[in-house]
């Protein structure tokens, strides 16, 4: 997994390449912990390359949505594939984050 | 003919990580899709790391044996490990339905899996974990999402 932030305004948008699993999951969850950690504490993930995203990452973005409801912060993803999207149906978190099918609706979500 | 592949890994979280690149190699020869890709990675990533993190009562170095096969129109992913008797299919089902703040995390993976595949059999055999999960090549086709007749 590789990450990649830019700044969109006043929205870090992080892209996420590559795989989401148990491996993987801690360097994202470390990286949305330090970016909402500071103001404006606006994040959108751009899962645009995702190859796969297993329990291991579901946990890290519910942990970083906890993050953000408590300090004020607001977080969004974009760019899931269909198969992504499933999975996110299957754990129940489909009606718990903000998903914007592409990047400029998600940073417009968030703004 | 059934074309299967085996490895083996340590019990150690950061051995997974060549988990992905051994399922690419099997899906290249095989031709599967990327959701099958897909299905197949989130599910070993689930119940290999299970076993890792709560199978063994003690902090030696232990082998998981994982097999990848096709049959027909399944995939089939097998675990075998020498852990704690542990039977993913006797596991209370979450609610992914309750509140963001309510939500208990674990038991999440099992129940990803126990909804990708269409059958997952356990069995405990002269000491070991057995876990067989298969799951369709045209996962689209299943429970109609796309509307088959």
């Amino acid at each position: 997994m590789e990450l990649s932030e830019r700044k969109d305004n006043d929205v870090t948008v992080l892209e996420v390449v590559g795989r989401v699993d148990s491996v993987t999951a801690p360097d994202l969850g470390d990286r949305l912990t330090s970016i909402l950690a500071t103001p404006p504490r606006r994040v959108l993930i751009d899962f645009g390359k995702l190859e796969y995203i297993s329990s291991a990452g579901f946990r890290v973005l519910f942990l970083a949505s906890k993050q953000a409801g408590e300090s004020g912060g607001r977080l969004a993803l974009c760019g899931l594939s269909a198969k992504a999207l499933e999975l996110f149906s299957i754990s129940g978190f489909l009606k718990l984050f903000t998903i914007a099918p592409t990047r400029a609706e998600g940073v417009a979500a968030l703004r | 003919m059934a074309h299967a592949v085996e490895t083996s890994i340590l019990n150690k979280i950061r051995d997974l990580s060549r988990i992905p690149d051994w399922v690419a190699g099997f899906a290249a020869e095989q031709g599967l899709s990327d959701d099958v890709v897909f299905g197949v990675n989130v599910a070993l990533d689930e119940m290999l790391s299970n076993i890792i993190k709560y199978g063994y009562a003690d902090d030696a170095i232990h082998e998981i044996r994982v097999r990848l096969s096709v049959a027909g129109q399944v995939v089939v992913a097998e675990i075998e490990d020498d852990g704690e008797p542990f039977d993913p299919c006797a596991a209370a089902p979450v609610n992914v339905d309750a509140p963001l703040e309510d939500r208990k995390v674990g038991g999440l993976g099992i129940h990803i899996v126990r909804t990708l595949c269409t059958e997952v059999g356990y069995a405990r055999v002269n000491g070991r974990n057995r876990l067989v999960m298969k799951m369709l090549l045209e996962p689209n086709t299943r429970k109609g999402i796309h509307g088959t007749q």
